[in-house]
Order: structure tokens, then C-alpha cells, then sequence
């Protein structure tokens, strides 16, 4: 039985913790992520998302607690070469043409050659930036530079996705693009985690999980958490449910 | 008054940014006093130790017919050793200084020769002495013979008048015949330059990562902290071949510098150099946050190295007692190992312990960089 519950999820957290002295910026969080859904990391600035997501990346060590990521330790290289990661700033090299990019991310995930070719045509082609593959990065727009960010992190075809506030600094119509490229990608069998404060922009997700001061305050549908409310919007629920706690 | 409260505003504004900024501060106060504390000590110092053997063959004579028997040569070396100048050692056989001496154990074997007190008493000759000299150093050698006809003056005074026969230094140069200040700078220069360039890029390089994000993108990768290390140095490495290339190049055409060994040694010396560097400049990345914070250090990279790492004056200069530390700078041994290829003209195999002690040192900062990237993790 517990074998079936961990092939199901793509990440399981007990106990969850981050602390940097007094400040608790993650606090003992159980999540349970399953696989093929978009699911959302909702909260105001400073509720620890991003600090949730880096540990989910390996990038930082929980204080306590633990964390799988699809059955394996984050930060490891089997791990590692499974999930894609787009982080909130545009992190890429300012210098390089965005196939240059393409082409060091593509060798840190051991790709090479043909098959690299064939994916930096696909993602391009996915993002819509076939016709400026030999663009300067630096010479983008910020929409663009989102959009080789999300190229970047789907390169490798990773099983996970984790996106760090994709559509911060987005005009409507990118972030409409984006919402149907992350449901295309779920369709095709990807999970991915996103995290954002536009609240109304969650209702999207198929899952949510909201996070107050460091604490997972909720965890359900969209839909669900409106009705258990009583709101028609996911800000009037936040609002309520903060109320509640607080 | 508006103007008064605007300009007041502004700079209150600066100075309060400044009491924010604890680094900012430090490098204001401290900073100075460094560079201060670094140049006096180096500064001030004359070429003072250097390592030099003495053999003595000189045979005894009577000065005069009423006199015992001397040998004016004890008289001189006795001068030659009240002089802090000189490192004296004395051995019986020439050919065993003169070994010391290739070897790079010795800047000089002085040999008094057999005739010595007798061709200075006998009229109508003159006495000499025989040395065999490393001139790779030129300031070292001009101090060691200043030295030799200091005491001698001192000598002929001490001996009243008795004795008014010139004497000769007959230098043998084993190494550097024909050497120039610029053929001793040169070597120094390019592993200084190589040095400060590639630590100060790859500080800020490494700074930028982070501080753009790509660091950590980098790490979330299946790359591991080492082999980002790793590949960090196989490219400041490829990069530092090319400039020593360019820099000798340059040197040879422009300078006309002594190139007596192999060339490719030389360039291998500033590849790893380059790589030393820069896993120096990937650890200390770790303590800057921002690239001002990497700016920040630049002084208290670049002082402690311009003075002490034996590149613009030798390290014969430096005080004994700080002379210790130019050995825990890279570019010492890699501007060594440059002179000691470029001027002495010798091998792989003599200039090993200095290549060997480089390849310590990054391995060293590898081993710490990577620690230090594995730590921001926590």
C-alpha cells in the first residue's frame, strides 16, 4: 500500500522546516504533490515559497524534517536530472545568444548532438522563439527572456517542473501563452509546482496549497477551497482563511 | 536654503548608506592601514641574506719582513661576515660551491685562490678573487658585489696602508650572463599580472552566478559543486595559456627577453597559475554577496601580492621576518619558477618543486571552493 502511495506522488514532505535563527521561513509543512496535475504554492511575498521550492531543488537544506522528490533525494544527480527548474529571476547568461543557452544547459543534463538539436528545436518551437535563436539573451525583451527561462527549464523533458513565480513582470497575453504551455505539458504527462501571489491566477491550478508565515494553511482544488469559504474568488478565500487562523 | 537642505539631504543620505554598510566601512578604515603597514615593511628593506660559500685556499705570508704570518683573506672575510648582506657558508671544494650554485641552493661561491695573500704582497701583481655567480637576480647580484668591494675598502683601511695592490673579482656567471633589470621583471610581471587578472575575473564571474541566479541554476543541474569548480579552472587555465603566449610573445619582441629554457614550461607554469587563481577567486566569491562586496576586496588581494610575492624586488628585500609569507602566495613560485625557466634555462625537472607546490596550492582551493559551495547550501 505505501509503495502505490509513493509511486503516486511526485512530492512528499513530513515535517518540513526551514529556520535561519528566530525567523521560521518554512514550518514543518506536509505536502503531499501528486503526479500530473498543476499544483500551486499560493501566498503573499515572504510566506516561504520560494525557500519551499530550493529545498525541493536541493539547492537548501531543510533545518528538519524530510522531503522525496519522486521517490529520491533532492539534490542528487538521479533527482537532479528529473526536474526542471525555472527560478523567479531570468538566471541566464546575458552575453550568450539564446541557443548558446540552450546548448550549456543542454550539456549539464548530458545531452549532445542530435538529441540535443532535436530538443532546442522542440522547446524553441514551443516557446516561440524559433526565428531569435542567434538573439543575444541581453538584447530581449523581459517577456522573452521568460520565455528562454521556461525553454531552459524544459529542455532536458523532466518529469517535474518547478516554476518560481513564472509570470511575475508578465504582460496578460504572455501569461495567457504560459498557462496553456504548463496545461500542454501536464497533458503530456509532466507534474508541475508552481508558485505565485497572483491568487486569481492559482484558480488555474488543479491543486493548491496555501502558505501562510511559513505554515501550509490549506490544501485542495481551487473549487474545493471556494466553496468551503463561501467566496467566488481565491483572494476572498486567502483573506477568510488567514482571518480563521490568525 | 532650499539649496542648503538639498545638498545636506544627499549627503546626510551617503554617509548614513555608509553606516549601513559594515564592509564598506571596514575597507574605508582598514584598507589604508593596510596598504600603509604592507608598503613600509616591504618598502623599506635592503637585499639583506643572501646565500653565498665561501672557499678559502689562501695560503699564509709575512706582510713584512719584521710581521707574522697572515692571511690577508681572513682579514676580508671577517669584514664580509659583520655585513647582514651576505649568508656566508663555507665550504672546502670550489667545484662543490659551484655545484650549490647550479643547483640554486646559493646565489654565489667566492673562491679565494691559493696566491691570494702572496699576489697581494708581492709588487708588480695584483690579487683576485673567483666567482661564480647566479645573475637571474640582478639586484641580488649587484648587492653581492657591493658587498665585495665594500669590504674590500674596509679591508685596506684595517691594513693602514701596507697593502696598495688592486684587486679583482673575476665573475664567472653560471646563470644570467648578460641579464637585465628587465629579463628579472618580466617573469614577475607576467605572473602577476596572470595572477591579480585571473582571481579578480573569476571573483566576479562567480559573484555574477550568484548573484544572478545561474549559480544556482548550475547546482540545481545534475553538476555537482566540484565539477563546476573543475570546469571553472579548465577554462581560466585554457585562457592563461593563451595570455602567457601573447605576454612572452610580447616579451621577446618588445623587451628582447632572455628565454633560455623551454618556452612550453613557462606556459605550463602560467596555465596552472591561472587555475590556482582562480579556485582562489571561486573561494573567495563565497564571502562576497554582491559584485561591489567582491570589489570591495580587491585591495587586500592586490597589496599583499604586488609587495611580497618577490615580483618587483626580491624577496631577499623583505624583512626576515615577513619573508615567510611570500611563500603562501602562488605568484612567488610561479614567478620563481618562470625566472628559473626563462633565465637559468633549467628543466622540467629543476623547476618541479616550485610546479609542484602550485598544483598544492589549487588543489588546496579546489578542495575549499568546492567546500564553500557545498556550505551555501546550507
Amino acid at each position: 500500500m505505501k509503495a502505490k502511495t509513493k509511486r503516486n506522488f511526485a512530492i512528499q514532505t513530513e515535517s518540513l522546516s526551514k529556520h535561519y535563527g528566530e525567523l521560521k521561513a518554512v514550518d514543518e509543512v506536509d505536502l503531499n504533490i501528486p503526479k500530473g496535475c498543476i499544483y500551486g504554492l499560493i501566498g503573499p511575498n515572504g510566506a516561504g515559497k520560494t525557500t519551499l521550492i530550493k529545498m525541493f531543488t536541493g539547492s537548501l537544506a531543510p533545518s528538519q524534517g524530510s522531503v522525496k522528490i519522486l521517490n529520491g533525494t533532492p539534490g542528487s544527480p538521479e533527482v537532479s536530472s528529473l526536474i526542471g527548474y525555472m527560478p523567479q529571476r531570468v538566471a541566464l547568461y546575458g552575453g550568450l545568444t539564446i541557443e548558446e543557452n540552450l546548448d550549456q544547459f543542454g550539456g549539464l543534463y548530458g545531452l549532445k548532438d542530435e538529441e540535443l538539436s532535436e530538443q532546442k528545436e522542440k522547446v524553441l518551437d514551443f516557446v516561440g522563439l524559433k526565428h531569435r535563436r542567434k538573439s543575444i539573451l541581453s538584447e530581449l525583451s523581459g517577456g522573452m527572456k521568460k520565455r528562454v527561462s521556461l525553454a531552459v527549464s524544459i529542455l532536458h523533458e523532466p518529469q517535474l517542473l518547478l516554476l518560481d513565480e513564472p509570470t511575475v513582470g508578465v504582460d496578460p497575453e504572455l501569461k495567457v501563452e504560459f498557462w496553456r504551455n504548463f496545461k500542454k505539458l501536464v497533458q503530456e504527462g509532466n507534474t508541475i509546482v508552481i508558485t505565485t501571489h497572483y491568487l486569481a491566477e492559482a484558480e488555474r491550478c488543479d491543486e493548491i496549497g496555501m502558505l501562510y508565515e511559513g505554515k501550509l494553511i490549506l490544501e485542495d482544488s481551487p473549487e474545493m477551497v471556494m466553496e468551503k469559504t463561501g467566496t467566488d474568488g481565491l483572494e476572498e478565500a486567502f483573506v477568510n482563511i488567514v482571518k480563521e487562523v490568525g | 536654503m532650499g539649496k542648503v537642505n538639498r545638498v545636506g539631504s544627499i549627503t546626510k543620505r551617503i554617509l548614513k548608506e555608509l553606516l549601513h554598510d559594515r564592509r564598506a566601512m571596514a575597507m574605508i578604515l582598514v584598507a589604508p592601514i593596510l596598504a600603509m603597514t604592507v608598503f613600509g615593511v616591504a618598502l623599506g628593506g635592503e637585499v639583506t641574506e643572501v646565500e653565498v660559500a665561501i672557499v678559502n685556499n689562501d695560503v699564509e705570508r709575512k706582510i713584512n719582513d719584521a710581521g707574522r704570518e697572515i692571511r690577508i683573506s681572513e682579514e676580508y672575510i671577517e669584514i664580509l661576515e659583520d655585513k647582514d648582506s651576505l649568508d656566508i657558508t663555507f665550504l672546502n671544494e670550489k667545484e662543490e660551491a659551484i655545484e650549490k650554485v647550479e643547483d640554486g641552493e646559493l646565489w654565489a661561491a667566492i673562491v679565494f685562490p691559493a696566491d691570494f695573500t702572496e699576489s697581494i704582497i708581492e709588487e708588480g701583481s695584483s690579487g683576485s678573487i673567483e666567482m661564480n655567480a647566479d645573475r637571474s637576480d640582478p639586484q641580488v647580484f649587484s648587492e653581492i658585489i657591493s658587498s665585495l668591494e665594500e669590504s674590500l675598502e674596509e679591508m685596506l683601511e684595517r691594513l693602514d696602508g701596507e697593502i696598495e695592490r688592486p684587486m679583482e673579482i673575476n665573475v664567472t656567471e653560471v646563470y644570467g650572463e648578460g641579464a637585465e633589470f628587465s629579463d628579472f621583471l618580466v617573469p614577475g610581471v607576467i605572473a602577476f599580472a596572470i595572477f591579480l587578472l585571473t582571481t579578480l575575473l573569476t571573483l566576479l564571474a562567480f559573484t555574477s552566478e550568484k548573484v544572478n541566479g545561474t549559480l544556482d541554476r548550475l547546482l540545481v543541474s545534475p553538476a555537482t559543486e566540484f565539477e563546476t569548480v573543475l570546469a571553472y579552472s579548465i577554462a581560466f587555465g585554457i585562457i592563461g595559456a593563451v595570455q602567457s603566449i601573447i605576454l612572452v610573445s610580447y616579451g621577446i619582441a618588445a623587451f628582447d627577453l632572455i628565454i633560455e629554457g623551454s618556452i612550453f614550461i613557462a606556459f605550463l607554469v602560467v596555465s596552472l597559475l591561472a587555475m590556482t587563481s582562480q579556485s582562489m577567486g571561486i573561494l573567495l566569491s563565497a564571502a562576497a554577496k554582491t559584485q561591489v562586496q567582491a570589489v570591495q576586496m580587491f585591495p587586500f588581494i592586490v597589496l599583499p601580492t604586488f609587495l611580497l610575492s618577490g615580483i618587483f624586488w626580491p624577496i631577499q628585500a623583505l624583512p626576515s621576518r615577513i619573508r615567510p609569507l611570500s611563500n603562501v602566495l602562488p605568484p612567488t613560485h610561479a614567478a620563481e619558477a618562470l625566472r628559473s625557466v626563462m633565465i637559468r634555462g633549467w628543466g622540467l625537472l629543476e623547476v618541479l618543486p616550485e610546479i609542484l607546490t602550485i598544483v598544492l596550492f589549487y588543489l588546496i582551493f579546489v578542495i575549499l571552493a568546492t567546500l564553500s559551495l557545498k556550505l551555501s547550501r546550507k
